[in-house]
């Protein structure tokens, strides 16, 4: 089944819309769930996509055990005298953030199951200036590229005679500092020889401009645009109402609690 | 039975795509004390067989001996050691902001001494003629520049072997000529390599042993004569 690219998007904005608007474990769970389920619909290689994240796992342990520091809230874990190191609350921050991630990466790789130039039509269609589309289009293309400079940056820092694995980790922090440099300057002038390659090409030469694509959306398009805006707003409305009835109850109990201190020093 | 001075490609496969095999079932051994040329049309498998033999790729089947050892069981940074490897596109070996601290990197790594890693960044820099750029930036160096800088930056490690991808690429007559007369140099010290190269005037000059390629297999073994 050909599904429009326009609609994957509209999918892809449903689900990271969520991601970032819900803030409870089992909500986001439950959406990450859908996402992956969306994601093997589309055939993406999930396990792929896992093992992508599972390579970024340190960093976004090392962000959780951040945000769980600077949360004081909830049950002290581990503490150093009057210093709070990690609170219950900060380790549901942690594990929401991680999953939250999840979802946005597991969903962007839902658009890439289109082609570039499906894409680019999909987002002119939408009335965005085709110079504009034209970037987001390289920029999702640029992603892999860097991927690869990275790679063989480190594949080449390895074969200078350095064993990355044993080297302390202060010395390998060196080293890596190396990287930047040349990713950084090889992407800046990967992106000028580009500019200068498309405007050579005629690029912007005319105001207007023609496609021989035409991007149509089929009743089963319209369908699961209709689903995603339903699914989201009722998993949304679900969640305020539960947020609310939460704070309802707390309030209550908070009342109810300084009732009774009341009443005790009364009696 | 492994041979210590030479590398062996035993029933050496790989393919990019699972079942589209490129390299198709390579044997041969090749003397780490001799130059070895690997010549072929485009797309015959050159780059692909030189970054096997040097670890970039793991072989879909089949082992490939360095020194006598496995290669399967050693790191990339182990056969860096031993092995210097100049890229077809030497940009991808640049890591640094000039052109003599591009040399002066893997020295300063290893924590060896100043007075050591000054002499022999400009003993690099004489040979490889990069004196006047030893301030410059190395990715916006040309072609042949580069070339010359990522060779002087593999020779700085002090390698035992060389596989060199492309060497002359880039390089005019006369660069050529004493890039010729560099590795002649370090031949005679006992440093081999194999070259993959379309430059005949390079193979004729400097080999002793020419493996041509054609669709990912060996199809001729020649031995150089002078």
């Amino acid at each position: 089944m050909n599904i429009d690219p326009r609609t994957k998007l509209i999918i892809v904005l449903c689900l990271s819309t969520l991601a970032i608007f819900i803030k409870d474990i089992l909500f986001l769970s439950g959406i990450l769930l859908i996402t992956i389920m969306i994601s093997l619909f589309f055939k993406v290689n999930i396990l792929q996509v896992l093992r992508e994240i599972k390579r970024l796992l340190y960093v976004l342990l090392a962000i959780a055990v951040i945000q769980s520091v600077f949360s004081t809230d909830g049950q002290v874990l581990i503490g150093l005298g009057k210093l709070t190191i990690l609170t219950t609350v900060g380790v549901q921050k942690g594990l929401e953030f991680i999953i939250r991630i999840m979802i946005i990466i597991s969903s962007a790789t839902i658009i890439t199951t289109s082609n570039s130039r499906e894409i680019i039509q999909g987002l002119v269609q939408w009335r965005l200036p085709y110079e504009v589309a034209f970037m987001v289009s390289i920029g999702i293309r640029f992603l892999p590229i860097l991927r690869e400079e990275i790679k063989d940056s480190i594949v080449a820092i390895q074969l200078r005679g350095i064993e990355i694995k044993k080297t302390p980790l202060k010395k390998k922090l060196y080293i890596y500092s190396y990287l930047f440099t040349p990713i950084l300057v090889s992407t800046i002038i990967k992106a000028q020889k580009l500019s200068m390659s498309v405007e050579m090409r005629g690029f912007r030469a005319y105001e207007r401009r023609t496609s021989y694509m035409v991007l149509r959306m089929s009743y089963v398009d319209y369908l699961i645009i209709f689903f995603s805006f339903l699914c989201a707003t009722t998993l949304a409305h679900l969640y305020i109402d539960q947020s609310v009835l939460t704070l309802s109850s707390l309030k209550r109990m908070s009342y109810f609690v300084y009732n009774s201190i009341r009443l005790r020093k009364f009696l | 039975m492994t041979l210590l001075g030479s590398i062996e490609l035993k029933n050496l496969s790989f393919g990019y795509v699972k079942g589209k095999e490129i390299i198709k079932n390579i044997n041969v051994n090749i003397d780490t004390e001799a130059i070895t040329c690997i010549v072929g049309p485009n797309g015959s498998g050159k780059t692909t067989l030189g970054k096997l033999m040097v670890g970039i790729l793991k072989p879909g089947s089949g082992e490939i001996y360095l020194f006598g050892e496995n290669m399967a069981k050693m790191s990339l940074g182990q056969i860096g050691k031993k092995i210097g490897y100049l890229f077809q596109n030497p940009e991808k070996q640049f890591f640094s902001n000039t052109v003599e601290d591009e040399i002066k990197f893997i020295l300063e790594i290893k924590g060896l001494n100043k007075e050591y890693i000054e002499e022999k960044v400009k003993s690099l820099l004489n040979l490889f003629q990069l004196n006047h750029i030893r301030t410059s930036f190395p990715l916006k160096l040309s072609q042949g520049e580069k070339q010359r800088l990522a060779l002087a930056a593999i020779l700085a490690n002090e390698p035992e072997y060389l596989i060199l991808d492309e060497p002359t690429k880039g390089l005019d007559i006369g660069l050529r000529n004493s890039l010729i007369q560099i590795l002649k140099n370090l031949y005679d010290k006992g440093i081999g390599m194999t070259v993959m190269t379309h430059d005949y005037t390079f193979i004729n000059q400097v080999s002793d042993r020419i493996l041509t390629m054609y669709r990912g297999e060996i199809v001729e073994d020649k031995r150089n004569e002078y």
